[in-house]
C-alpha cells in the first residue's frame, strides 16, 4: 500500500485513539508528516510478511516528555538526518523502517523516515498502543536488544548509544533527551526481519487508517459512535470493547518527573446522578481507570478519553478542567497477556498494588 | 439602566434593560462604517425618552472582528516572527493556514534562534544578526505590526519582551502583540491567536475610536465595555491591544441572551441571522464551551469560545433548484433591498416564509405568484438543514427544548423533529442585544505557588481568593462568583513542586446603584 499525503489525516486520528492519553500531540507531527511527505514523496507500507528474514530492520521515533512537545517543534528534516546519523555511526545501511509504537505521532515518523531514504515502513509496531517506557516494547520482550541506538536532539546533533540491557538503555535515552529539550529521535531495536516478524504486533498501521476513517465518518457524540468504533476494534487483534464511563474533568493535575508527565485526573457526572467519580492514572498514558475500590481497567490493557461531543480523542496533556469527555477501554494484543510480559506492563510494574484483569468482551 | 448593543454582520442592535426588564429594543442596520449604525440606533433609543445620564454602563457586543477574520477583510500585514530555531526547522509560522488568509497578514515571516527549554536552560542564543535583519525587512515593507512568540513563552516571557524592545526602538509606532499576553502553552495555537490578533490591531483602534465618539456624541459619561468571548466584559481600552478576545461574542451573548428571556437553563439556541443560523448549546444558563481546539476562520487557536455549529440558512439565504437548495449563498445585509419582497429581484428565504403566510414582511404580493410547489418544497429544505443541524449538536437521543432567536427566526416552523417544545421568545430579535447588556464581570488571578510549602487545595483557594478580590473591584457581586477556569502549569526546573496557577471567575455586574461587594 501506498501512503500519501492524503492518508495521514485517518491514520493520525487512529493513532491519537490508540496513544491512550501519551504518544504525543498528534496535530504538530501530523503538521510536520504532511510537510515530509510533500517534500519526499509517498512511503510505501508494506505487510510484515513482504519484508525479507535478513533485511535489516531499524525502528525510529520519538522519546520524551509530551508536555514538551507543545513547545519545542519538530523539524521536518529529522526523519532524514536519524537514519544518516545511523548509517555513519553504525556503519549499517537500513533496509526498512518500522514504528516502535502506533499510539500518536509515533506512528507518522517512520513513514516519512521511509519516504525521506526511499525504503519501506512496515505494517505494524512494537506496542500496539503507546507505553512509557522502551522495556515495554514486544521488541524488547522477544530479547531483541535496543542498541546499537542513535539520538538526535533537535539541534540535528546525533550521539551512538550503547546499552547492555534495555534498562540501560532507557536510562541512556531519557537522559540524552532530558538534557536536550526533553525530546529526541531514535533509531534503535536493529532486527532482521524475520525476527520482527516473530514480535511485530502486525497491522497497526492499516488499523489505524481504519479507525480514523470511523471516527471521521461517525456522527453524534462519542457514546453514539461506540457501535462504529467497536466494529473496528472487535475483529481485531485487540478483542473487548468498552464505554467505561461519561462525565466531566473535575480536576487534573501532572508533572513532569524524570522525563514523564505523570499525575491523576478525576471525572465526576455530568448531573449529579449518584455515581462515584472515576479516577485516571496517568504516566504519559492513562494507565488505570479506578472507581471506588473497583478497577475498571487497566494497563495493558487500553484506556481512551475521547471528547464527549466530537468524539475526538484528548491527550493527557490537553486534558483540562471543566472538559466533558467519554472514556474507553480497549482489550490489549495477546502479546501482553504472557506473564513474561506481564512482568513489566502489568499494574503492578507501574507500582500499583492490584493484578492485571483482562478486560471481556 | 444599561444599554445593550450588538453590532452583527447584518443588524446594529440596541436594548435599554432596566434591571431585568427590557425597556425599550431597537433594531437597526449594520453600516459599513459601523458608527452610522450605532448612532442610529441610539437616536432611536434617545427619541423614545430614554435619558442618556441616566445609563449606568453600555455594554457592546460585536461579530466585527470575528468576521473580519472569516471574510479576510481590513486585516493588517504582520511580520509573523518566531524565536525558537534550531527547533522546528521546516515548520514555519502559518504553516497549515488557509492559503487565502495566510495571504492576507502578507509572507513577512521570520525564525529566529533564542528562547528557552522546559528547563530553563537556553533553547539556542538570540543572534542580533537575526534580529537586525527582521528591522530590515519589517522596515523595508513599511511594516506596522507583528506578533511576536517564543517557544515556552508561557513559562519565561523574556525572549519575546527583549525581541518587542529592540523592534520598538528601531521601529517608531510598531504594534505588537506578544505571544504570552493571549495564549497558553501549546505553540503553534498560542502563535496563531497572536498573529491574528496582530492582524486586527489597526481595525480595533478604529472601532474603539466610533465607540468613543457614539459614547460623546449622546452624552454617555458611564462606563463602555466590549464583551469577550467567554462572556466576560472588558474595558473597551482593552479591546485596542487584545480585539481577537472577542471572537465568538456574538454566539455567547446570543445564547446568554436566549436563558434570560425564557427562564431556561438547559436548551440548545438556534439564532438565525441574515446568511447563517447558529446553533449552541444552554447548559446551566452558559454556553456549553468547545473541548477542543477551536478554529477561527480556518486556523487553529486556543481560545476557551462556545461550542457553535454554524450552518448556511439565514434570511436572506438564495433559493435555488426549485427550492431544492437554500443558501449558504445569501444576499446578507442587502436582504432590504435584493428579497422579492422589499422590491429586489433575488428569490430568498424570507420570500418563501412571506409566500407561506408564516409572517408578514415587506409587500406580500410581491410573491403572490411564487408556485405552490416552489414554496413547499423550500420549505421542507428549510426545515431538513434546520433538524440535521439540532441532530448534529444534541447528544442524546431525548428531545431538547429549542430556543429560536435573531432576526430570522420566523424560517423555522411550529415544530422541528428533536425538540420537546420551540419557544419563541418575545424581544428574541435582539437577544445578542440582551445577553451583552447582562454579560459578567471577570476577575484572573495568576500566582507562582510551591506545594511544597503551601498544600495544593489551601495554594488554590488562595489564588481563587485573589481573582475573587479582581472580579469584585471590577464591580461584580461577590454571592454571585463563581470559577469557570482553572490552570495549572508545573515548573519542572524550579524547586520541587513550584507551578504557575491561573484562575478565572466571573460574577453579575453589581448595578451601579448599590456599592460594589453589596448583593442588590
Amino acid at each position: 500500500m501506498i501512503l500519501d499525503v492524503d492518508d495521514l489525516a485517518d491514520l493520525s486520528a487512529g493513532a491519537a485513539f490508540l496513544a491512550t492519553g501519551g504518544g504525543g500531540d498528534p496535530y504538530l507531527t501530523y503538521l510536520s508528516a504532511c510537510e515530509g511527505l510533500r517534500k519526499y514523496g509517498p512511503a510505501d507500507l508494506l505487510a510484515p510478511e513482504e519484508i525479507a528474514d535478513d533485511a535489516l530492520v531499524v525502528a525510529v521515533g520519538a522519546v520524551g516528555a509530551p508536555t514538551t512537545s507543545l513547545e519545542l517543534l519538530p523539524s521536518v528534516d529529522e526523519s532524514i538526518q536519524v537514519l544518516e546519523a545511523y548509517k555513519s555511526l553504525t556503519g549499517r545501511k537500513v533496509d526498512a523502517v518500522v514504528s516502535f509504537e502506533i499510539g500518536g505521532g509515533n506512528s507518522l515518523i517512520p513513514i516519512v523516515a521511509a519516504a525521506a531514504n526511499g525504503i519501506p515502513v512496515i505494517d505494524g509496531d512494537g506496542m500496539g498502543r503507546a507505553l512509557p517506557e522502551a522495556t515495554m516494547m514486544t521488541y524488547a520482550l522477544a530479547g531483541i536488544a535496543p542498541t546499537s541506538a542513535v539520538a538526535l536532539d533537535y539541534r540535528g546533533e546525533a550521539e551512538l548509544i550503547e546499552a547492555d540491557t534495555t534498562e540501560a538503555y532507557e536510562a541512556l535515552i531519557r537522559a540524552f533527551a532530558l538534557e536536550r529539550g526533553g525530546m529526541a529521535l531514535s533509531a534503535e531495536f536493529q532486527m532482521t526481519g524475520a525476527q520482527m516478524k516473530s514480535c511485530i504486533v502486525p497491522n497497526t498501521v492499516s488499523l489505524s487508517k481504519a479507525l480514523g476513517q470511523a471516527l471521521r465518518e461517525g456522527n453524534g457524540s462519542a457514546q453514539q459512535r461506540s457501535a462504529r468504533l467497536a466494529e473496528v476494534f472487535e475483529p481485531s487483534i485487540y478483542g473487548a470493547f468498552k464505554n467505561l464511563y461519561s462525565g466531566i474533568v473535575s480536576d487534573v493535575s501532572t508533572s513532569v518527573q524524570g522525563g514523564f508527565d505523570v499525575g491523576k485526573a478525576v471525572i465526576s457526572p455530568l448531573i449529579e446522578d449518584g455515581r462515584a467519580p472515576l479516577y485516571i492514572d496517568i504516566r504519559n498514558e492513562y494507565l488505570t481507570a479506578r472507581q471506588g475500590d473497583a478497577v475498571l481497567a487497566s494497563v495493558p490493557d487500553l484506556i481512551t478519553i475521547l471528547d464527549f461531543e466530537t468524539a475526538q480523542p484528548i491527550n493527557a496533556e490537553r486534558l483540562r478542567y471543566g472538559q466533558r469527555v467519554s472514556v474507553f477501554a480497549i482489550g490489549c494484543p495477546a502479546h501482553y497477556q504472557t506473564d513474561h510480559a506481564l512482568g513489566v506492563v502489568s499494574p503492578r510494574a507501574f507500582g500499583f498494588d492490584f493484578d492485571y484483569v483482562p478486560l471481556m468482551r | 439602566m444599561r444599554i445593550g448593543i450588538d453590532v452583527g454582520g447584518t443588524h446594529t442592535d440596541a436594548v435599554v434593560m432596566d434591571g431585568e426588564t427590557v425597556r425599550l429594543a431597537h433594531k437597526a442596520l449594520t453600516s459599513a462604517d459601523i458608527i452610522t449604525g450605532i448612532r442610529t440606533a441610539l437616536r432611536h433609543l434617545q427619541a423614545e425618552g430614554t435619558d442618556m445620564r441616566a445609563i449606568e454602563a453600555v455594554m457592546i457586543g460585536t461579530t466585527q472582528f470575528t468576521n473580519a477574520v472569516i471574510e479576510r477583510r481590513g486585516l493588517a500585514k504582520v511580520g509573523a516572527i518566531r524565536i525558537g530555531l534550531p527547533s522546528g526547522r521546516g515548520m514555519p509560522p502559518k504553516l497549515g493556514w488557509p492559503g487565502d488568509l495566510s495571504t492576507a497578514l502578507g509572507d513577512s515571516v521570520h525564525m529566529l534562534h533564542g528562547g528557552y527549554l522546559y528547563d530553563g536552560q537556553p533553547l539556542s542564543q538570540i543572534d542580533e544578526a537575526e534580529i537586525d535583519a527582521v528591522i530590515e525587512d519589517l522596515t523595508s515593507r513599511s511594516l506596522k505590526t507583528a506578533a511576536i512568540t517564543s517557544a515556552f513563552s508561557p513559562m519565561n516571557a523574556e525572549p519575546e519582551s527583549y525581541l518587542a524592545e529592540r523592534l520598538r526602538a528601531a521601529i517608531p509606532g510598531l504594534q505588537l502583540t506578544l505571544s504570552h499576553s493571549i495564549g497558553r502553552v501549546g505553540l503553534l495555537e498560542r502563535e496563531n491567536a497572536a498573529l491574528l490578533n496582530a492582524s486586527l490591531l489597526s481595525f480595533a483602534d478604529r472601532v474603539v475610536d466610533a465607540f468613543e465618539q457614539a459614547a460623546i456624541d449622546f452624552s454617555l459619561t458611564c462606563p463602555v465595555y466590549v464583551s469577550q468571548n467567554d462572556g466576560t466584559l472588558m474595558q473597551k481600552e482593552f479591546v485596542r491591544e487584545f480585539p481577537a478576545l472577542t471572537f465568538s461574542s456574538g454566539p455567547t451573548n446570543s445564547l446568554r441572551g436566549a436563558a434570560k428571556l425564557t427562564g431556561l437553563q438547559d436548551a440548545i439556541v438556534i439564532d438565525i441571522g441574515g446568511t447563517t443560523s447558529d446553533i449552541g448549546v444552554l447548559k446551566g444558563g452558559f454556553p456549553r464551551e468547545s473541548n477542543m481546539v477551536v478554529e477561527v476562520g480556518g486556523v487553529r487557536t486556543n481560545f476557551r469560545m462556545p461550542d457553535i455549529q454554524a450552518i448556511g440558512l439565514g434570511g436572506g439565504s438564495l433559493v435555488l433548484d426549485e427550492g431544492r437548495t437554500i443558501g449558504p449563498q445569501s444576499v446578507g445585509h442587502d436582504l432590504v433591498t435584493k428579497a422579492l419582497v422589499f422590491g429586489g429581484d433575488t428569490l430568498t428565504a424570507t420570500d418563501i416564509i412571506v409566500a407561506a403566510g408564516r409572517a408578514e414582511v415587506g409587500d406580500p404580493t410581491a410573491v403572490a405568484d411564487l408556485s405552490s410547489e416552489l414554496v413547499a418544497m423550500a420549505l421542507t429544505t428549510m426545515q431538513t438543514i434546520l433538524e440535521d443541524g439540532l441532530r448534529a449538536m444534541k447528544t442524546s437521543h431525548e428531545p431538547v427544548p429549542v430556543i429560536l432567536v435573531g432576526g430570522g427566526a420566523i424560517l423555522a416552523p411550529e415544530t422541528l423533529a428533536g425538540a420537546s417544545k420551540v419557544y419563541r421568545p418575545e424581544n428574541s430579535g435582539v437577544a445578542n442585544a440582551i445577553g451583552a447588556s447582562i454579560a459578567l464581570i471577570g476577575g484572573e488571578a495568576e500566582r507562582f505557588v510551591n506545594y511544597a510549602e503551601t498544600d495544593r487545595e489551601t495554594a488554590l483557594a488562595d489564588v481563587t481568593k485573589a481573582a475573587t478580590d479582581v472580579a469584585v473591584s471590577a464591580g461584580a457581586v461577590p454571592a454571585s462568583i463563581r470559577t469557570t477556569d482553572l490552570e495549572e502549569t508545573i515548573i519542572p526546573y524550579m524547586d520541587n513542586g513550584a507551578a504557575r496557577v491561573r484562575v478565572k471567575v466571573v460574577g453579575d455586574v453589581a448595578s451601579l446603584n448599590t456599592p460594589a461587594g453589596e448583593s442588590p
